[in-house]
């Protein structure tokens, strides 16, 4: 058992140095987040106990996925499997209990301390069988595989926009057009296997000039309900509206040439800081889209 | 023609490969064949392009890599594609337009499902199919029969002759020599980085008799079976 936890421990560092970062920063970066967001949460809103024990749940949830449990029960003992399970739980869930009672949340600690011991007894089938359907058929990977990932989100952003539409707050639609060019943005951060690369008969800008046509085609598709809402109902904000259409597809080009520019290793934290700093002041997409852009070329033609 | 000079690789100071010269030609079948950690797939994937590697790989069309069909020893799959999509996909990848998807899928795949949550025969079968369909002059083929169950196994077989009929050169590795033996017009033994035999169709039961005398050698009595 012990070795189990060691064992998840070094994972746990390895894949911090995977994304660029010492563990030992991680940790304390780590920690004053999540203390300066919990903060914030419990600010912002009375409900954050609640939202708090979702997360945590949720959290909870996925780290119980069934093949891992089945793995647990198949190499311990029943005995030391329910003590694995139930320590990792704890050790997860630690945190939200203790800034919960630090919120003085007594009665939500304690429901959550017991919700989290009675998830240890059970598995969770966390990859359904049914196939999504999704409009992204003709061009794969990065839109079909993501929309069936994060597809509540447009659920959200689109209800967001029907909001902006019936309160009459063109700010909130502008988020929900910002929420959706996001997740698309996200797509591209993942970096795929070599295999997926080197299929392409294209040379390397034929490449990128295939992936840009996929990113406009796709990202607008998923845009056109909020845009057309949008459009319709804030007719003299259009331009306003075009803008965040165009930054949107720039920066997810950013992303996409930014995921390219290392491959096949993939993105680490420094490319997260620079990507802050464009969000921050976006005039530097236009340096950084040229140097990514020369930097993709050179990897690519490594492997096309 | 495919030509290979002195193709050699290494990992650090850990030569996996060294001094390989082959030819493959048009309309043969080539069999490669070592234990685990010869050097296969890495000569694969050398000779595909995917590694970076010393010598030279020439090939009378062009750049190889896009005449070449490739299928990996563990094909990858991301999480949330369907077997269809993987098709799709590798089919754009080399403009090549599918419309008769449905009747070209010939080992009843459920493409409509997710390819992640395929049995292992079924992604070989998945990745087999995609590649057949790219209408590739060249093909790489790494332990095409592991896991794959016996009808599927006459089926790829079958495919490998056509293929053969058709003049496009065929590399594959295997475990089984009975398949190799089956296909192949010549079989190369790969040891330590090295080929250090090829033999011609008729002198393959030499060389699996060989093969398993010096594979067992005493191995066996060493074991110690209780």
């Amino acid at each position: 058992m012990k070795d189990y936890f060691i064992l998840r421990f070094r994972m746990f560092n390895r894949q911090l140095t995977e994304w660029g970062i010492e563990p030992i920063i991680g940790y304390v970066v780590g920690f004053c987040v999540f203390v300066f967001s919990s903060n914030k949460l419990f600010e912002k809103t009375q409900y954050a106990d609640y939202i708090f024990m979702v997360i945590s749940l949720g959290v909870i949830v996925s780290l119980n996925e069934i093949r891992k449990n089945e793995f647990l029960k198949l190499h311990f003992s029943r005995v030391e499997c329910f003590k694995i399970r139930i320590l990792e739980n704890l050790i997860i869930s630690s945190a939200f209990i203790i800034f919960l009672c630090y919120q003085e949340k007594y009665f939500n600690a304690v429901i959550l301390l017991i919700t989290v011991c009675f998830l240890s007894l059970m598995s969770f089938k966390t990859k359904a069988n049914f196939t999504f359907p999704t409009p992204f058929y003709k061009y794969p990977f990065e839109f079909a595989v993501g929309f069936r990932t994060n597809y509540y989100i447009y659920i959200f952003a689109y209800f967001l926009t029907f909001m902006a539409i019936s309160v009459h707050n063109f700010n909130l639609g502008i988020f929900s057009l910002i929420v959706v060019m996001l997740s698309c943005l996200n797509y591209y951060t993942t970096t795929e296997d070599k295999f997926y690369v080197w299929i392409f008969s294209k040379s390397p800008k034929d490449f990128i000039r295939y992936k840009l046509k996929i990113i406009i085609l796709y990202a607008t598709i998923l845009c056109l309900p909020i845009i057309i809402g949008l459009s319709v109902f804030f007719y003299s904000e259009i331009e306003i509206i075009l803008v965040f259409q165009f930054l949107g597809y720039l920066f997810i080009l950013t992303a996409m040439l930014a995921k390219y520019s290392i491959f096949p290793d993939k993105l680490n934290i420094r490319y997260g800081i620079v990507f802050g700093l464009t969000l921050w002041l976006p005039p530097l997409l236009l340096f950084i889209i040229h140097y990514l852009y020369m930097q993709s070329l050179k990897k690519l033609k490594e492997i096309l | 023609m495919i030509s290979i000079e002195n193709l050699s690789k290494s990992y650090g100071s850990k030569i996996v490969l060294e001094n390989i010269n082959l030819n493959f030609l048009k309309g043969k079948v080539y069999g490669i064949v070592g234990e685990n950690g010869a050097g296969k797939t890495t000569l694969f994937n050398c000779i595909a392009g995917l590694e970076k590697h010393e010598g030279i790989v020439k090939y009378e069309f062009g750049l190889l890599k896009n005449y070449l069909g490739y299928l990996q020893t563990e094909p990858f799959f991301f999480p949330k594609i369907t077997g269809n999509e993987y098709i799709k996909l590798l089919c754009n990848a080399r403009n090549i337009s599918i419309t008769d998807l449905g009747e070209r899928n010939i080992f009843d795949l459920p493409l409509h499902e997710y390819a992640v949550k395929y049995s292992t025969g079924m992604k070989k079968k998945l990745a087999l199919t995609a590649l057949l369909l790219q209408e590739n002059k060249v093909i790489i083929l790494d332990e095409p029969f592991n896991g794959v169950d016996i009808q599927s196994n006459i089926i790829i077989i079958e495919i490998i002759q056509k293929l053969k009929e058709m003049g496009k050169s065929i590399i594959i590795s295997s475990h089984i020599f009975s398949t190799l033996s089956d296909t192949c017009d010549e079989i190369m033994l790969l040891k330590s980085g090295k080929i250090i035999q090829s033999v011609l169709k008729d002198e393959f039961s030499i060389l699996e008799n060989e093969m398993k005398l010096f594979t067992i050698g005493n191995k066996i009595e060493r074991l110690n079976l209780k």
